[in-house]
């Protein structure tokens, strides 16, 4: 289960990495394509536009985030980790409100910019709790030596 | 003692996961569709406040591929065409699509008023199956070519004869609705223009439809500009239709009139200089310019990329407008066939999102009055209704909202009423945050669809349907044959 846990929450990590790199490309995509004369409206986005695929998928993968992380917290109920429920809830919370986020963008933009930058911060958790699956539970809590 | 400690550790985990997962469990079940339905059975019946009446698979029913025009009257116009699945030349690219006859767009249908058409419409190579759709005409309800509603999907080899009366004059377009989503992207639809008993009403008639082949932009399947010549003085029509995905906006660099919206005649259409029209997926309008006397070549700019070059030379593409024309000011008011205040059926359209299941498919998807596909409303109403729909989107995204066979009447956005021409249509752009109100007399019997042109958004369930009591189909969605409208 330990290792379910930490795979779990590399794979998250993983997905945000993926979603940036989607992000990116769709950005310089649509601007090759402007810049060599390509018109961008919104019938040319919905009909296949360079870069629409990848925003398309973007918005996809977000939601298989939040399956992955139900998942997460699933495991962590039987992964015996310390504080693995605490961190799989921290994950799941985490990538709500970037869905949240990302929703909430489409009514207003600026909203955009806190998606991008929450995402740092999913992708940091779940780097931490895939680390705190990799710590043998007997040294977890260590207690400091005292010093006569 | 630790041992039981595990055990009630054990218990509460699968208690937690119990929680979590039951209830996904429910609604992943109640998602899913057996593998062939009637859309009869589908949802929930939404009276809108009239009589509740013979609906569903009862006695007396009529079936819709009874409704028809009949087989007495000889055709006045024959139109054949062959579909097939092949690679296009776009640009100077091979993109994998459809053609009729040999072409995308399929030929345009040219009809004048009261004349029989009849398409006999051949499968040769899709293999999916194919049906046409008469977008904006009111067919009788077994030509309205909806696979899994008014017929089945005609598969490779087969053949299906479309018949109707030609009785509204204006711009139209057909396409398929088996599998629509990729078809007609793919570029399997034409255009259908029904001119006046006496022939033109202008000298220059121009047909341009937009459409987005792989990402490039087109009208008539051919990238560039459409070179139209016409002499100094003369009027010119310009029909633009709309057969992509999302809106597109048009403008001129010479006053022009929007002469009609999807189909119908604007009342009193005044001089536009710097404003666009905003045309929906699946919408046309008729833009009336009139080419300088100097000779001087205009343009209808359909988006950027595209125009329609009325004359000669090759004028530069003219910036666009910052604002679109209002529709609901436009021409001048006069009364309307029906009043609205009589309505006996009142329907809320109201189009949102939410985390679900369709289909079996988690995601977040589009919800009609809070449900989501299948469980959406079927309209019910009777032969000579007036009914009045609010539309009410609050998705986060723009919709494209049709109605089959029938034209409404808007009456009011955001609360704010309408004062120009009557504006009637098929296709609505209906922006997020936005309401509607339309109206309609419900004088076409038949099962219809009332869905997203987005045609993605409704492979993803954004489909509900105005029913007429007592009409039954024998028709299902999925099983042999396939039939996916969407």
């Amino acid at each position: 289960m330990k290792t379910a846990y930490r795979v779990l929450a590399l794979i998250i990590a993983a997905v945000v990495a993926i979603q940036a790199a989607a992000i990116g490309y769709a950005v310089f995509a649509q601007m090759n394509w402007i810049e060599n004369g390509g018109t961008l409206d919104k019938a040319a986005f919905e009909s296949s536009a360079p870069g629409s695929g990848a925003l398309l998928f973007h918005a996809f993968e977000g939601l298989a985030v939040f399956l992955i992380a139900l998942a997460l917290l699933i495991v962590s109920f039987f992964a015996k980790i310390p504080h693995g429920v605490r961190w799989a809830v921290i994950v799941l919370v985490c990538t709500f409100v970037q869905i949240a986020l990302g929703t909430l963008s489409h009514l207003l933009a600026p909203i955009g910019a806190l998606h991008g930058a929450v995402a740092l911060v999913l992708f940091g958790v779940a780097v931490t709790a895939a680390m705190r699956a990799r710590k043998p539970a007997a040294v977890e809590e260590p207690v400091p030596a005292q010093v006569v | 003692m630790a041992d039981r400690s595990n055990r009630v550790r054990l218990v509460i985990a699968l208690v937690a996961t119990l929680a979590i997962l039951a209830p996904l469990a429910w609604l992943w079940q109640s998602s899913l569709v057996a593998k062939s339905y009637s859309v009869m059975g589908m949802g929930y019946l939404d009276y809108g406040g009239g009589a509740a009446g013979v609906h569903d698979h009862e006695a007396g029913a009529r079936s819709v591929a009874d409704i028809t025009v009949g087989t007495t009257r000889k055709a006045d116009l024959r139109v054949d065409l062959v579909a097939a699945q092949q690679n296009l030349t776009i640009g100077g690219k091979s993109v994998p699509g459809y053609t009729l006859n040999g072409t995308s767009p399929g030929p345009t249908i040219t009809a004048r008023e009261g004349q029989l058409v009849e398409v006999h419409l051949r499968n040769a190579s899709v293999k999916a199956g194919v049906t046409l759709h008469w977008h904006g005409y009111h067919v009788p309800a077994a030509m309205d070519g909806v696979a899994g509603v008014t017929q089945d999907e005609v598969p490779i080899g087969g053949e299906f004869i479309y018949r109707f009366v030609a009785n509204q004059i204006g711009t139209y377009w057909y396409h398929s609705h088996q599998v629509s989503n990729p078809q007609v992207i793919g570029g399997l639809f034409g255009t259908l223009v029904v001119l006046p008993k006496a022939g033109r009403t202008d000298p220059v008639d121009v047909v341009a439809a937009a459409h987005t082949y792989a990402g490039m932009k087109t009208i008539n399947g051919v990238v560039g500009d459409l070179k139209v010549p016409a002499k100094p003085g003369q009027q010119v029509r310009v029909r633009v239709i709309n057969t992509d995905n999302g809106p597109i906006e048009t403008w001129a660099d010479t006053p022009f009139r929007v002469q009609a919206v999807d189909g119908f005649p604007v009342n009193g259409p005044t001089e536009v200089t710097d404003r666009s029209v905003t045309i929906t997926a699946g919408g046309r309008a008729d833009l009336g310019i009139t080419v300088p006397s100097d000779g001087k070549a205009v343009r209808v700019q359909i988006s950027k990329g595209t125009a329609v070059a009325v004359g000669a030379g090759d004028p530069v593409p003219p910036p666009q407008p910052a604002a679109a024309l209002d529709l609901l000011s436009y021409g001048r008011p006069t009364a309307l066939p029906f009043d609205p205040a009589t309505a006996n059926r009142h329907f809320d359209y109201s189009i949102g999102r939410r985390p679900g299941f369709v289909r079996g498919a988690p995601g977040l998807w589009w919800s009609i009055n809070g449900h989501l596909y299948p469980h959406v409303p079927m309209y019910v109403v009777r032969e000579g209704d007036v009914v009045m729909m609010h539309i009410d989107n609050h998705s986060g995204e723009l919709h494209p909202m049709h109605l089959h066979g029938h034209h409404a009447v808007v009456l009011a956005r955001n609360g704010v009423a309408a004062t120009g021409s009557p504006w009637w249509m098929d296709s609505l752009n209906v922006l997020d945050g936005e309401t509607y109100d339309i109206a309609f007399v419900a004088n076409n019997p038949g099962i219809w669809l009332d869905h997203c042109h987005h045609l993605k958004h409704a492979a993803q369930g954004m489909v509900a349907h105005l029913m007429y009591e007592g009409v039954d189909t024998p028709y299902r969605i999925g099983g042999t044959p396939r039939n996916r409208p969407e």
